[in-house]
């Protein structure tokens, strides 16, 4: 369980990117953080697994203070949460095979992973989670050529391949276009209900949000302004999400919505 | 977790290791090329031992024991002028050569063969260092002294500073050359007008950081009776005189580090974020390796 | 004519010129005077220099009945065979030293890329310290270690050593400084160590570069190597300057010769592998 406890985070520029949250999240839900750019969605997914460290409250991740943490125990607590990213975040320059294993260097010893020695336990996970996403073929293949929905999957397997028991997942189909988010978005509910993973994802687009996940939670200007589900988040919630009407831009597939 | 439905294709969709063979052949060349180093080199191995006790009392004997000699002083800043002067003077002389032949060399502005030729021709002048240029060429025409060193510094940067230069050439947009063509120009207006605009503050920084390397150079031309604080620093280390030594040595690193950072500063006013590396980048041609796209 | 006025009143006045230029024209000029003066500089006189080119020309063509004695343009090839010994000591001490200066570049340009330095007090001592590195010429290192450790190819091999380490290291540092932060972040963000990171995140992505860089380096090592000699550093330098000592002017033509040749493969087998690595 993930529980956000009047949670503040203040940028060292003044910037009052979160504030007080307070918000549970329980085990194996899917849940979705919309909001305007800049409303504080990738800070609050950050706050989760300490990439931004808190101003104020705290959050506590199955029992632990991420705020009180110590560098060892945040590196703990980072290898039970996968992170999926907009750009991807992988490696162009090496193997997908290479990328997936990231996922597993918080288990491997150092003098190993400086080596590249994994454990073949270590690279038979990767190799599963590659399957998972239906990409194994890629796997010796480098991550430069894949196209973005491929880089993507590449991305959510190197997630799988901590093992993790929550996932974050920040804008994970901005970069890609609608059919490949389907995709995407689809691969994440899966993992959401077959593994049991408690998977947190940022979208800006609000069909998307609606079709895939439980509840949602709306952000404004680091507020939490909505918390609710999918079913319950009609037009005039979104109006006070985003503090004005929806546009197409909002939207994925402008016609599908209303 | 019932992974096995859902686990994908079957492990047999896997794909196979790509083969390491053509990387492990490379890797026992170069081991093989070490080796031979290692075996052909004659050193004294039993002299490792006494290395890091040596070059402490080196050390010790030039700044501690009695500390740098500061009467030495005023000599050694007047021998370090001298190396920045022959530096400076160099550095103008490789710059007024290369800006020509650097033009001439680029294959988008010239011929094919005049424009290899020339490559060849600076990859020659390239291969030899300032001080074999000095001993062999211009101490002979010169004499012993300041100008010898200025013209082998001249002559050496011309190798590097004229390929630079090809290189930045090629690298322009080849609209405002058609225009300046269209518009009926001259080759030499053409590359006035059209390609020197667009390349003269690359160009310029180029000069500079050629410049921040000259500064080296010169500070050993000394040592073959070139110029500079070179010959102070070999005698007063020869002759045993550490405490002289180590003065000299603390103005060579001063001063080089004091232009470095002068230079640094004008060179990233002429261009914005011009790094050392985009620099040599240019000078080692490789393409394909900065952009990230490489297949 | 009213409406040439009108356009001449809508014409932009001419802005003024930046500072910048005069004053670097300037700057550029009293140097440049001061440096070739008589008085202050290395008292460059063109007209003096054009009268030392006919002395220069005899030892180009210089005839002699000894054939060591004869001019640059007449190579005495019999040479050849006394040189091929240090030749081959330049190239391993080239080698050596690529090899042990490139391996210690890697680990210590982490230390001071402002990407991966583990703490801002190392990152500041690491460049101050470099830019020390940086500030000594190869030919003076070598003479302070032929002072610490006497003549011969070791105090080579650690003059180009030092030398290697503050070029690597600076090319390589902004090469990191400019990687892809995104790996870096899904790094930390599973919960690998900070080297581990730097291995899998930051590495990979500059491999490319630093073969390049390293390739670029043994061949200033081969170019530099090939005058360290001249204080005792080992290598064909002490052969260079001792014939160069005796006028033996077609001896050191031979040198030369063979300085460019090597030179040339060297950079041939180097752009090849370049272009095969990358």
């Amino acid at each position: 369980m993930i529980v956000f406890d009047h949670a503040s985070v203040t940028y060292p520029g003044g910037v009052h990117a979160l504030k007080d949250i307070s918000l549970e999240i329980p085990d194996g839900e899917m849940m979705v953080i919309v909001g305007l750019s800049g409303a504080g969605k990738s800070t609050l997914i950050r706050a989760i697994n300490g990439l931004v460290p808190l101003t104020d409250g705290d959050v506590i991740v199955d029992g632990v203070s991420v705020r009180k943490a110590s560098g060892d125990q945040l590196r703990r607590l980072r290898s039970k949460i996968g992170m999926i990213f907009q750009t991807f975040n992988l490696v162009k320059r090496t193997s997908v095979l290479n990328n997936v294993l990231m996922g597993r260097l918080h288990t491997t010893g150092t003098a190993r992973s400086l080596f590249g020695w994994y454990k073949p336990a270590d690279v038979e996970i990767a190799m599963q989670a590659l399957e998972r996403v239906d990409i194994v073929e890629k796997a010796y293949v480098r991550a430069a050529n894949l196209s973005g929905g491929q880089q993507q999957r590449v991305g959510i397997a190197r997630a799988l391949a901590q093992e993790p028991t929550i996932i974050l997942a920040d804008e994970p189909v901005a970069s890609l276009d609608p059919p490949t988010s389907h995709v995407v978005m689809r691969d994440l509910q899966r993992i959401n209900r077959d593994l049991g993973i408690t998977t947190i994802v940022n979208l800006h687009f609000l069909d998307l949000a609606k079709v895939y996940c439980e509840r949602i939670i709306g952000l404004r200007a680091g507020e939490l302004v909505y918390d609710g589900t999918g079913a319950q988040a009609d037009e005039g919630v979104f109006r006070d999400i985003y503090g004005r009407s929806l546009t197409a831009d909002d939207l994925l597939e402008a016609p599908s919505l209303t | 977790m019932n992974g096995t439905n859902n686990a994908g294709p079957p492990r047999e969709s896997r794909p196979r290791r790509p083969s390491n063979a053509k990387r492990n052949v490379a890797f026992i060349f170069a081991l093989l090329v070490i080796v031979g180093s290692v075996l052909s080199v004659d050193i004294k191995y039993e002299r490792l031992v006494d290395l890091p006790a040596g070059i402490w009392l080196v050390v010790y004997k030039m700044y501690f024991e009695r500390g740098p000699d500061l009467s030495y002083l005023g000599v050694s800043i007047e021998h370090m002028v001298q190396s920045i002067e022959i530096a400076w003077v160099g550095t103008i002389i490789g710059a007024v050569l290369s800006l020509p032949i650097g033009f001439v060399a680029a294959k988008n502005v010239s011929s094919g063969i005049i424009s290899n030729v020339f490559r060849q021709v600076l990859n020659g002048i390239r291969a030899f260092p300032e001080l074999v240029l000095a001993v062999a060429i211009f101490i002979p025409i010169a004499g012993l002294g300041p100008v010898a060193g200025a013209l082998a510094i001249g002559i050496h940067s011309v190798g590097t500073l004229g390929k630079l230069t090809a290189e930045v050439v090629e690298g322009i947009d080849a609209g405002p050359v058609e225009a300046a063509r269209a518009s009926g120009g001259r080759w030499v207006q053409i590359q006035r007008w059209g390609v020197l605009p667009q390349v003269l503050p690359e160009i310029v920084a180029f000069w500079l950081y050629r410049f921040e390397i000259n500064i080296r150079a010169a500070a050993v031309l000394g040592v073959v009776g070139a110029g500079g604080i070179g010959f102070i620093v070999q005698q007063t280390i020869v002759f045993g005189r550490f405490p002289l030594a180590g003065t000299a040595l603390l103005v060579v690193i001063i001063a080089t580090i004091l232009v470095d950072t002068v230079s640094g500063w004008v060179r990233r006013r002429i261009i914005e974020g011009v790094e050392t590396r985009r620099i040599v980048d240019a000078e080692i041609e490789q393409p394909a390796l900065v952009d990230g796209s490489a297949a | 004519m009213t409406v040439a006025a009108g356009a001449e009143s809508r014409r932009p006045a001419k802005p003024r010129p930046s500072l910048a230029i005069p004053i670097g024209l300037v700057t550029f000029a009293v140097i440049t005077w001061i440096s070739v003066s008589r008085e202050f500089g290395i008292d460059l006189n063109l007209g003096e220099l054009a009268e030392n080119i006919t002395r220069g020309a005899r030892i180009l063509v210089r005839e002699d009945t000894n054939p060591a004695d004869r001019g640059l343009l007449n190579p005495n090839w019999v040479f050849l065979t006394e040189t091929a010994e240090p030749m081959l000591e330049t190239f391993a001490m080239a080698v050596l030293a690529s090899v042990m200066g490139c391996g210690l570049a890697l680990p210590v340009s982490f230390l001071v890329s402002r990407v991966t330095a583990p703490n801002g007090l190392v990152l500041s001592i690491g460049r101050a310290i470099l830019s020390v590195i940086r500030a000594i010429p190869d030919i003076l290192y070598a003479l302070l270690f032929v002072a610490a450790v006497g003549v011969g190819p070791l105090p080579g091999i650690l003059a180009l050593l030092f030398f290697n380490i503050g070029v690597t290291v600076k090319l390589l540092s902004e090469t990191v400084d400019g990687v892809d932060p995104g790996p870096i972040e899904a790094g930390r963000a599973s919960g690998a160590t900070g080297m581990q990171t730097t291995r899998w995140a930051v590495v990979p992505q500059i491999l490319p570069n630093y073969v390049a860089y390293s390739l670029y380096v043994f061949e200033l090592n081969i170019r530099a190597s090939t005058v360290l000699g001249i204080v005792g550093a080992g290598g064909i330098g002490r052969m260079l300057y001792r014939e160069y000592g005796f006028f033996h002017w077609s001896n050191v033509s031979v040198i030369i010769v063979e300085l460019f040749v090597m030179v040339f493969l060297i950079e041939l087998v180097s752009i090849w592998l370049r272009r095969r690595l990358v």
